[in-house]
């Protein structure tokens, strides 16, 4: 309660599967106030859309458990409500988008009805009132001649129109959050930045709060308040978006922030990347996640950093025991870089010369 | 942060923790394609059950003779007496109206059977592939007209077609039925394989043989038939259990396998005036074509979970 | 929509006048025609030519084609060999009770292959999943005859139940309600036996697209609007499922005239396959043509419905 609309306290959504049990999420903590826009970074697999599925209870309970955690939203612990309390809160109260427009929406229902369906459900619209509103809706997410338009069928719309749709849909009975997962992923880069603006937009005017899940930087540079990093299934830093920029403090994000081309650069330069993959999380080490690709890494890294504010910002949190902007510290890492680096050097030059041996 | 104070920071205690062999396992050990389908077959445990009763049923009714001797055809002496016996240790499927041993006649009739539908199913096969290969293939005119051609043989009813057919062309033997029902088999397995061929047209892989000059005979043989051939391999199986049925239908009525041929069907209709008292002419054979089906149906479905790529578990 | 139509009706009548050419060739082939089953042995020479000249038979195969199709396009389907009736009220007496049979038996399929498909797909890898499954392959793999048979043995002979052939129970004359009962009492086993053999195939179809659709992503934006679980199911999961099963089952349908033919058989059930059997055997040309024909029509008329049906549940598919 208090302050934030959604509260996540130590999530842990793990999956039974013939393997084992994956822990996806395994005890994220992250909290958004009302109107906020938030931003969930990290690379494929960390987490993020399980996390933003886990908060709506979309997950299919076998093979999915919720082991874990609470998900306060307005004072109700959400994992703790009954179906049909939840079902109100689908979509009435938070609203979601999701990756794929292509296959989002139903093939037999016009994009009107799917609009007013929410709608009926719950403002308790009639029929007419709720085909109106809908029409309205997709004038609104820019949609020409909405009219016409909204009887005709999803497969008529092109990817960029069916993701407004979705917009539409999300957004339609006024949520108090709206979670994006990855909305611009599978569309054009053009119609990328039109989709985004749309987001910010509707947010902005309605006061939505959102939640972005989003792989690409660039993106929560322009628009987010503040960022959430993630990684295997934890949270590794959060702060305002200016702040992470400028001062990050975890070396996942250093990675993260260094790995993005800059114009400025030299284009005859190697990219740099974070070597290494991430952890198999059906059995995850028992400290820092990051420790086996992380060139800070210390003895004490084996024991599980906890999430704490920055001396003095109680804004910014890390989960990292290393403070990596002291230059000792930042020497040390260098070294260690270095030595990496010829390691994987020396290995590969191995591995060419058995194999040419292989092949004579 | 501040860093504890019971922390081990100094550099030089600190050994590198970062090892190449450290990283997780990337790579999936690699298992060739008919590996991977043979495990997935082998998966389901019903298809496993249905392939071993197969086997077990084709090695009785064609290498049964080997063993039991007794000839299905014999008319012992003491027919009056030895008539309708229920099953014993002499007899295990018991004997019919004349005193025949009734597991010799099953064995002999499951021989004409299985080999009717199998071969049936070859020809079917051969035919569908065929045609549909050709009209996949080229598209246009000579796809409408063999569609056409197809339509026509679709248009009549099946059963009506083959009763009719086979009151005029077959003398009850097995040849005549093979024909009979490859004749018209051969439609469904056209379909399907003109709809695979029409799709797999377009695909880069047949763009890319064309650019190196491949021919288009063998383009649709050594490229595209691979890469359709796990539908059709689905297709066939289960077309040998309907061929059993069709076939079994058929002897039924009296229009297939005619005397003194045994087959399962008209076993069943010859048993069935002597229901009361030797149920087990009827059931014996009945048993026979139910089990042989469903086993065939089951290998069937293994089959097209083992083969096709975009099923996920049922 | 509508042009389509009519394109696939115009090509349906050169169809099924090659057809009609193609059937008539082949029963003319048949051995031993009429007169070696029909004619009365005891008649004379005279007699038995005065016979075949009002047949027609006396003239060569083509202008007994050309004949027939002359009348049959009028709508005169000449006269039974054996009944000396015209062949129209034969078949008219007798298509009410195979539409009877199989209409009954296919509503009755639809709905609970549909709805056991969709309980089969929610609870899906249970007990009743795994259950209904078994039993769709025991349907499928038994041929339609051996399944009669074993319904006639264990409710007609064992259980002494239901009444195993005709339409109605010989000897007695009953009121109408009564005889209303006892035509009722005889539709229900082969009926039931009919719509077995089809719940098994379909219940099976019905299950697996059910399952392919709910795994689709629109169920999930569905379930993200709050939709309830009963509206989930029948607005967004079944009205997508059950497009392609409504091709089956209007396919299934148009197969009416062949399939009539077994379950009619074993049942004694007097409707249009029965009388194709004994019209086979007496070689009576004119209704063997005749429902060859219809059995063509309607096999035509309802892959066209099909495709119409197709097009009408199916917003994606669009014809020219």
């Amino acid at each position: 309660m208090g302050k934030y609309l959604l509260e996540i306290q130590e999530l842990k959504t793990y999956f039974k599967t013939k393997a084992g049990r994956v822990r996806a999420v395994d005890g994220i903590s992250f909290s958004v106030l009302p109107g906020e826009k938030v931003a969930l970074v990290g690379e494929s697999g960390c987490g993020k859309s399980v996390t933003a599925l886990s908060i709506m209870r979309l997950i299919d309970q076998p093979p999915g458990e919720y082991a874990n955690g609470s998900i306060w939203f307005d004072g109700q612990d959400l994992l703790e409500l009954p179906e049909s309390a939840l079902r109100k809160i689908r979509g009435g109260q938070i609203g979601m988008i999701f990756q794929d427009p292509m296959t989002c929406l139903n093939p037999t229902m016009t994009v009107a009805n799917q609009i007013a369906e929410g709608l009926k459900i719950h403002l308790k619209l009639s029929g007419k009132q709720a085909h109106q509103r809908a029409i309205s809706l997709l004038e609104q997410v820019g949609i020409p001649d909405a009219a016409a338009r909204g009887n005709a069928y999803p497969h008529q719309f092109s990817g960029g129109m069916r993701q407004r749709v979705m917009i539409a849909i999300a957004l339609a009975c006024n949520p108090k959050l709206l979670i994006a997962d990855e909305p611009t992923t599978a569309l054009d880069v053009t119609v990328q930045a039109q989709i985004l603006e749309l987001i910010n937009g509707v947010c902005s005017n309605f006061g939505t709060a959102l939640i972005l899940i989003t792989h690409d930087l660039g993106v929560v540079a322009s628009m987010i308040d503040r960022v959430v990093v993630m990684y295997a299934g934890k949270v590794v830093e959060t702060a305002p978006t200016e702040e992470l920029f400028t001062n990050p403090r975890h070396p996942y994000t250093l990675g993260l922030l260094a790995s993005i081309p800059r114009l400025d650069e030299a284009r005859t330069d190697e990219l740099k990347t974070i070597e290494g993959a991430p952890p198999n999380l059906l059995n995850p080490p028992a400290g820092c996640p990051f420790m086996p690709r992380c060139v800070f890494a210390r003895n004490i890294c084996r024991t599980l950093p906890p999430l704490d504010p920055l001396a003095g910002q109680e804004a910014h949190l890390k989960a990292c025991w290393v403070d990596v902007t002291d230059p000792q510290e930042q020497l040390y890492a260098e070294n260690r870089r270095q030595a990496r680096l010829e390691n994987v050097k020396a290995l590969t030059k191995e591995a060419a010369a058995l194999q040419t041996i292989e092949e004579q | 942060m501040d860093v504890p104070q019971q922390v081990d920071l100094s550099p030089g205690e600190n050994e590198p923790f970062w090892e190449l062999d450290e990283t997780p396992e990337l790579v999936q050990k690699r298992r060739s394609q008919g590996r991977i389908i043979f495990d997935r077959f082998v998966r389901h445990r019903g298809a496993i059950v249905g392939f071993f009763f197969l086997t077990v049923l084709f090695l009785f009714c064609f290498l049964g003779p080997l063993f039991w001797r007794l000839d299905p055809d014999l008319i012992p002496n003491d027919v009056i007496t030895s008539r309708f016996t229920a099953p014993d240790a002499a007899h295990p499927f018991g004997t019919d109206w004349i005193a025949r041993d009734e597991l010799a006649r099953a064995l002999a009739g499951g021989r004409i059977s299985l080999l009717v539908a199998l071969t049936s199913m070859a020809g079917a096969i051969i035919l569908g592939v065929g045609i549909g290969s050709f009209a996949g293939f080229y598209g246009g005119i000579i796809d409408n007209l063999l569609m056409r051609f197809t339509d026509v043989y679709l248009a009549v009813p099946l059963y009506l077609l083959l009763f009719v057919l086979s009151a005029t062309f077959t003398d009850g033997s097995p040849k005549s039925v093979v024909i009979l029902i490859s004749i018209f088999g051969w439609t469904y397995a056209a379909r399907l394989v003109r709809g695979e061929y029409l799709a797999h047209r377009e695909r880069e892989y047949v763009l890319a043989a064309r650019a190196i000059g491949a021919k288009n005979l063998s383009l649709m043989f050594r490229h595209i038939l691979p890469n359709v051939a796990g539908p059709i391999i689905v297709n066939a199986t289960l077309l040998i259990g309907s061929n059993v049925i069709l076939e079994s239908v058929l002897s039924y009525f009296g229009f297939g396998i005619k005397a003194p041929n045994p087959s399962w069907g008209n076993m069943v209709a010859d048993g069935q005036g002597y229901f009361d008292q030797a149920p087990w002419l009827v059931f014996v054979p009945a048993l026979l074509i139910f089990l042989t089906v469903l086993s065939v149906n089951i290998v069937g479905d293994g089959l097209r979970d083992a083969l096709d790529p975009h099923m996920t578990e049922r | 929509m509508g042009r389509y139509i009519l394109r696939r009706l115009l090509q349906a009548i050169p169809l099924l006048i090659l057809l009609s050419l193609f059937m008539f060739i082949l029963i003319h082939l048949m051995p031993g025609g009429p007169e070696a089953v029909l004619f009365n042995p005891r008649l004379s020479a005279a007699g038995r030519a005065a016979l075949r000249a009002s047949f027609g038979l006396d003239d060569p195969p083509w202008l007994q084609y050309l004949k027939w199709l002359q009348s049959t396009l009028t709508g005169n389907f000449g006269t039974s060999f054996t009944t000396y009736q015209p062949v129209s009220s034969i078949i008219a007496t007798c298509f009410p009770l195979t539409l009877e049979l199989f209409g009954s038996a296919l509503l009755l399929a639809l709905i609970v292959a549909v709805a056991l498909g969709m309980l089969s797909a929610v609870r899906h890898r249970t007990f009743f999943d795994y259950a209904l499954t078994a039993l769709s392959y025991f349907g499928i793999s038994m041929p339609i005859f051996l399944f009669g048979l074993l319904a006639q043995d264990i409710f007609g002979v064992q259980l002494h139940l239901l009444p195993t052939s005709g339409t109605s129970t010989p000897g007695y004359t009953f009121d109408f309600f009564n005889g209303l009962l006892d035509h009722f009492l005889h539709l229900l086993l082969p009926m039931l036996v009919l719509s077995l053999t089809f719940i098994a195939q379909w219940s099976r179809y019905m299950r697996s697209s059910m399952l392919d659709v709910i795994k689709q992503d629109y169920m999930r934006t569905a379930r993200a609007k709050g939709v309830s679980f009963f509206r989930m199911l029948t607005r967004h999961a079944l009205r997508n499922a059950i497009i392609p099963l409504i091709t089956i089952v209007a396919l299934d349908f148009g197969a009416v005239a062949g399939g009539a033919a077994i379950t009619e058989g074993v049942f004694n059930w007097p409707g249009m396959g029965l009388l194709f059997i004994t019209s086979l055997e007496g070689r009576d040309y004119p209704v063997l043509l005749a429902m060859l024909m219809l059995g063509a029509v309607f096999v035509i008329g309802f892959n066209l419905l099909a495709d119409i049906l197709y097009a009408v549940m199916d917003p994606r598919i669009r014809y020219s």
